[in-house]
């Protein structure tokens, strides 16, 4: 879908999923990093646990169907070669901070001078302007900023983060999709642009609305053991089961109440809640509990008791096969490794091998992330090792000499 | 200047929150979105809060409002027999069609993709569900929460010595957005170059275990399951939520680099801490975080949040208060970023949704029209201008009760 174009991807760990997106869309994604590697290959986990900058899975994971090339962009020299490559280029992605760049002689006004179609992408933690733009950050200090994180965990102890780091995926999946929004605008108008991510403004997506609570005249939302309080309203999301924990939708109101409905008789059946309350009018219980009151909140926390007398006479497994069979919103809470063994995951091929000729192995790497019914997405290039493509894109398609080539690599530059 | 998309037209089914977020996106850019939902079903986000002057209500939908803004609303019942002309009729009017049913529904309307290129052989499809269209668990129905239960996303989040706290919300609707956006994106970018269409099928447990995808190889490549770890990192210490001034208020702290440690033991009043052995490099402090959590949390607990930050920041140390749901609305950088837009609404005078998550230099973005989606505001305009309908066509639409 995106053969016809060309990124240079300059990011950090900051963005590295915007290029591998672009990259598995078909488009020729050239990873410019600097001599050495770069930083992010210094993230574990790695391969073996051995500390190696061609063995770091985070770079494994943000990585494929991108070539590498090394280079100093800060000689004269190095930004020389960028600019080059630059000039051919459909997309341009970097994620230093606002300004860097620009103090190189490579930022958006400098680039898009020689190449006005450019698609110039900037991944930063806050956005290049405003009073937080040069703050440093982590993934945590922009779950925290973005508001997620307070959302997280139990209430008696410090809120909690998803330990797998998820601020910079989402800034660099935001990244792609504007990327794409701006390439699509560049056909009609021959004009590229420059396009500002802001990782807070990205993450924010995740507190589902709720940081609106102010202007709308909202109370607040707060974490909670086992789910979350929206508004006043203590929302119990998950329950244990005979070996180990289970994610429930227990709502109501016209979209669930169906759901819930069976659910109940379920619960009826096992003998476990009276036919008085399996009989509720679920459609309008609704809105009784998110009227707030303390009647209805007591009522609602009376109903997860029954529920969790439920739960815990089930297996996981059992529960699954129980929302499978009777329509419900079940679903276990689940490993890494049981994920990998998923059955649904299996019967659609997701898993992809991966061969890495330079371990002489094949992993298993997450696949494609949707089926296109007419121009599939595939795996054409494991993650390069450092400036694995250095002669291939300096000698074959920018026309260096071998010996210029060789003379760029004792000076540094490469 | 015209929008970006301009001229995209997309005829959106889609409910709850992961794919009208999609939407939303383009939206915002200039796509023209005709949102179709019908009241004999209410989306169920109109159902669920945060509600504006904090009641239930279904033109109090906050949360529906954001993901809808800038979407052109009508009403259809699509189970009505003579829903079907007009659902075809925006068909051969649209581009796009998404839907977010479960598997098989749209085929038993008639409205699948093979039936739909019969009438417009270029139609680009999106389907997405929490599974997939194929597969044992196709029709397992749910929201985010579930599918990031049953993708990996809850059992690393939490406490080693405690059940599972599991991300906030339905998770996977926040990530599964980008994607979908991206996925119509590509695909217009296909059909630019071939003429082609297509049908995408876009599983959101999928998308999102592209997150995951560190973890997801630990265990393919090194057979290691990573669990619950508090606030740790395996890269970087310290790295915490800290306690401060105040009641349950917090500031969170992450060093990942020699230079901001040393930073941190100058800001905390330990100067001698920069000079321990036992935390010199990442690797060492690494190894020995459980010691650095009291001296960082004695120094937090003197500290208001906003305070902490500031001063943290001023030595470049990475951190950040943990303002609430309503104090976001005040912090300073989402209020430059103008996050926040207001829109028209008939019974509230305004409501406010969040803007676009990033800037475009030429084309920026905008919410069409400037007015809150609310329940069919768009039939007149999409039955009589889009698709050019009569007045008696309109009358007999709706004494049919297709338009509910």
């Amino acid at each position: 879908m995106l053969n016809p174009y060309r990124v240079l991807d300059l990011t950090t760990e900051c963005g590295l999923l915007s290029g591998q997106i672009l990259g598995d869309l078909g488009a020729d994604v050239i990873k410019v990093e600097p001599p050495g590697g770069a930083a992010a290959r210094q993230l574990g986990p790695f391969y073996k646990d051995e500390s190696d900058p061609n063995g770091s899975l985070y770079w494994w994971a943000y990585n494929r169907n991108k070539r590498s090339i090394t280079l100093d962009i800060k000689t004269e020299q190095g930004k020389t070669t960028l600019r080059r490559l630059a000039k051919s280029a459909h997309f341009f992605i970097e994620s230093d901070m606002p300004g860097t760049l620009a103090e190189l002689g490579l930022g958006y006004a400098d680039l898009a001078a020689e190449n006005p179609a450019l698609i110039y992408v900037s991944i930063t933690p806050f956005g290049q302007d405003g009073p937080k733009a040069s703050y440093a950050d982590s993934d945590l200090v922009l779950m925290a900023a973005a508001g997620p994180l307070i959302l997280t965990g139990d209430d008696d102890r410090p809120p909690v983060r998803l330990s797998v780091p998820q601020a910079y995926p989402h800034a660099g999946a935001a990244a792609a999709a504007a990327a794409l929004i701006a390439l699509y605008e560049s056909l009609q108008s021959g004009q590229g642009q420059h396009v500002d991510i802001s990782a807070q403004q990205a993450v924010a997506q995740a507190t589902q609305s709720t940081l609106l609570a102010t202007p709308l005249g909202e109370a607040d939302s707060q974490r909670m053991s086992g789910g979350a309080k929206l508004g006043n309203i203590p929302i119990r999301l998950i329950w244990p089961a005979k070996d180990g924990h289970v994610a429930i939708t227990y709502l109501f109101g016209s979209a669930v109440a169906h759901f819930t409905q069976r659910f109940m008789n379920w619960i009826c059946e096992e003998g476990i809640c009276d036919a008085a309350t399996r009989d509720t009018d679920w459609v309008g219980y609704g809105a009784y509990l998110f009227g707030g009151s303390q009647e209805a909140i007591d009522d609602y926390m009376g109903l997860t008791r029954i529920v969790e007398k439920f739960t815990t006479t089930k297996t996981k497994a059992e529960l699954l096969q129980g929302a499978l069979d009777r329509g419900l919103l079940i679903a276990p809470i689940t490993t890494s490794e049981e994920v990998v063994a998923s059955p649904q995951l299996a019967a659609r091929e997701y898993w992809q091998p991966v061969e890495h000729p330079e371990l002489g192995q094949t992993f298993t790497y997450p696949g494609p992330f949707a089926k296109f019914s007419a121009s599939p997405i595939t795996y054409r290039r494991r993650p390069p090792t450092v400036g694995e493509h250095n002669t291939e894109i300096y000698i074959d398609e920018l026309g260096f000499t071998a010996q210029q080539l060789a003379d760029l690599t004792t000076r540094g530059i490469v | 200047m015209a929008q970006a998309l301009a001229g995209v037209k997309i005829l959106d089914f889609m409910w709850a929150i992961a794919g009208p977020a999609s939407t939303r996106i383009l939206a915002d850019y200039g796509a023209t979105v005709i949102r179709v939902e019908t009241t004999t079903r209410f989306d169920a986000v109109r159902t669920v809060g945060p509600f504006q002057t904090g009641k239930p209500g279904l033109e109090n939908a906050g949360l529906f409002y954001n993901m809808n803004a800038g979407k052109l609303p009508v009403t259809l019942d699509l189970s009505k027999e003579s829903a079907r002309d007009v659902i075809l009729d925006l068909v051969r009017w649209a581009d796009v069609v998404t839907e977010s049913f479960s598997p098989k529904k749209m085929a038993a309307w008639g409205f699948d993709y093979e039936s739909l290129r019969t009438i417009k052989p270029d139609i680009i499809m999106l389907s997405t569900c929490l599974m997939g269209q194929t597969g044992p668990r196709a029709k397992f129905a749910g929201f985010g929460n579930l599918a990031a239960a049953i993708s990996g996303f809850f059992h690393p989040t939490g406490w080693p010595d405690r059940p599972p706290a599991g991300p906030f919300g339905a998770y996977t609707d926040y990530i599964a957005p980008w994607y979908n956006a991206t996925a119509i994106m590509a695909a217009l970018m296909h059909k630019h170059q071939t003429g082609e269409g297509q049908h995408i099928d876009l599983s959101q447990a999928e998308a999102a275990l592209q997150f995951l995808g560190p973890a997801l190889l630990d265990n393919t490549v090194n057979g290691r399951i990573q669990g619950p770890v508090g606030n740790r990192d395996q890269n970087f210490a310290p790295h915490g939520v800290y306690p401060a001034a105040g009641d349950d208020r917090w500031v969170a702290i992450a060093v990942e680099n020699d230079a901001q440690w040393q930073a941190l033991c100058q800001v905390i009043g330990h100067p001698e801490l920069a000079n321990d052995a036992r935390f010199a490099t990442r690797t060492a402090r690494l190894a020995n975080q459980e010691d650095l959590d009291s001296p960082i949390a004695d120094w937090t607990r003197q500290h208001d949040m906003l305070a902490a930050e500031t001063q943290l920041q001023a030595q470049k140390v990475p951190a950040s208060a943990l303002r609430t749901m309503k104090e976001l609305y005040d912090d300073p950088q989402l209020q430059h970023r103008q996050h926040f837009v207001e829109l028209s609404h008939p019974q509230h005078g305004t409501t406010t949704v969040e803007g676009s998550r990033f800037k475009f230099s030429r084309t920026p973005a905008q919410v069409a029209g400037g007015a809150a989606p609310t329940i069919g505001r768009e039939n007149s305009y999409v039955l009589e201008t889009i698709l050019g309908y009569s007045e008696e066509r309109i009358t007999e639409l709706v004494a049919a009760g297709v338009l509910e």
